[in-house]
């Protein structure tokens, strides 16, 4: 079984932001507190309520 | 070979004067000496079993920087979180142990097994509850964690020194060399307990986290949504003319819960009349096979002793519903740790799997339950 990732990865953790009326979407960093389903605030655009979607790692230094 | 040309070279040189040429005879003695002891059966072993015993001492080492940087994150916690004497804590906690129940008698195994994993949850859970009544569950999530992972950390480093100490103290090349083969796997071992940790603390979800983030993009849907079993989550919603309802753990604290029993109760309120069990969980990939990869299968999909995945197992033959499995992979390191974006993005993927087993293997009007197994931390509801 794999143990590890592949290689010495620098990772950033990111947060997305969503509406839950249009397809606004935001990606930013990822702060203390962000969970998935959180709601975080209103859309610029409708005013709909926005949510955290989703929150993923990604690798920095990618050779390819 | 080598010596016939020293020699050669020497005796070349000539006329040198008598202290140099006393070095010379010094040297080479030395020389042949250390060439007919190194014939001597033993020396040769000896020598192997310092440089291998010096090789996993390095690696012991490694894994001891792990357990203390685990240890001093922990304290540190447990100091913010008002506990009064952080150390006493820890001491008791590093060391816990849940003996296995007895196998020879093969009656009721899993029911024993369940006894004492959850008592020994509850009681950890009770002793930190304890030390401070006012912790908020995420907190409380996150101590028993750290508790856990101090816990595993230490175990794997006792292990390694045991054997180091044991191969050493019977002069065994065999032990060694085993132990020089499995050391560098759980050096990795305990390097990803270590980074989950701070993973944990963050509160960012990890990548067994897969099925409990795909459960949460059904329930966003669902107006109502119940507690079926200790830390475990259900809600309902209609999908395509069929009741669907979703099982999770309850996040975002850090808990994997109890979706065994949370199906096994949905089930039986339903009154058995369910047509498919479909469940989602991360799975250990094999080394060449890309992260966030889907596979679809039958059975139970859950990294679990026993207790939770026979608990869905008994209820599906009581009433004979099949179970449908979808599995995502990704690495031990991977599962323990952030979330990579392979796996995030594979979540939506799983989501088009579920529906098309549901179209394909359920007819309207059926009842089906979906099950996000995994560690729902950072994952919400
Ligand atoms: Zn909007």
């Amino acid at each position: 079984m794999a143990i590890s990732a592949d290689s010495k990865q620098v990772l950033k953790v990111k947060t997305v932001v969503k509406c839950m009326q249009c397809d606004y979407t935001q990606e930013r960093d990822f702060q203390v507190g962000d969970f998935v389903l959180k709601l975080v605030g209103n859309c610029p655009k409708d005013n709909g309520p926005l949510y955290i979607a989703g929150i993923y790692a990604e690798t920095l230094n990618q050779k390819k | 070979m080598s010596l016939i040309i020293v020699l050669a070279q020497a005796s070349s040189q000539g006329s040198q004067n008598g202290a140099a040429l006393a070095f010379s005879y010094i040297f080479y003695i030395f020389f042949i000496a250390l060439l007919a002891l190194s014939f001597f059966p033993g020396v040769q072993q000896k020598t192997q079993i310092m440089f291998l015993s010096r090789d996993v001492e390095q690696k012991l080492q490694m894994i001891e920087n792990y357990l203390k940087d685990s240890k001093s994150i922990t304290e540190k916690l447990l100091k913010e979180k008002g506990f009064p004497d952080p150390k006493a804590f820890l001491d008791r906690v590093i060391d816990r142990f849940v003996i296995d129940p007895v196998s020879i008698e093969p009656t009721d195994i899993i029911n024993r097994m369940k006894l004492l994993m959850r008592s020994n949850e509850d009681t950890v859970r009770e002793m930190i509850m304890s030390a401070n009544p006012n912790l908020d569950p995420m907190t409380r999530s996150q101590i028993e964690i750290s508790a856990e992972v101090v816990n595993a950390l230490n175990l794997i480093f006792k292990v390694i020194r045991h054997y180091l100490i044991m191969a050493k103290k019977l002069n065994s090349i065999m032990i060694m060399y085993q132990l020089q083969m499995v050391a560098p796997i759980y050096v990795k071992y305990a390097e990803a307990y270590s980074k989950a940790q701070k993973v944990f603390l963050q509160g960012i979800p990890i990548g067994d986290g897969l099925g409990p983030l795909v459960a949460s993009k059904f329930l966003m849907k669902s107006s109502q949504k119940f507690t079926v079993s200790k830390d475990t989550i259900a809600g309902t919603l209609e999908f395509e003319g069929r009741k669907l309802v979703v099982v999770k753990a309850e996040g975002p604290m850090a808990t994997v819960g109890t979706p065994g029993e949370g199906v096994q109760n949905v089930i039986e309120r339903e009154g058995g009349k369910v047509s498919r069990i479909i469940t989602v969980d991360a799975a250990l990939k094999l080394e060449g096979e890309e992260t966030g990869t889907i596979a679809e299968g039958m059975g139970v999909a859950m990294g679990d002793p026993g207790p939770e995945k026979i608990a869905i197992e008994r209820v599906a033959v009581k009433y004979g519903i099949p179970i449908d499995a979808v599995i995502v992979k990704m690495s031990m390191e991977e599962a323990i740790t952030e979330m990579r974006k392979e796996v995030y993005q594979a979540a939506d993927k799983v989501i088009d799997y579920v529906k098309r087993i549901i179209l394909e293997r359920t007819k309207p009007g059926s009842t089906v339950v979906l099950v996000g197994v995994g560690n729902t931390a950072g994952i919400a509801q």
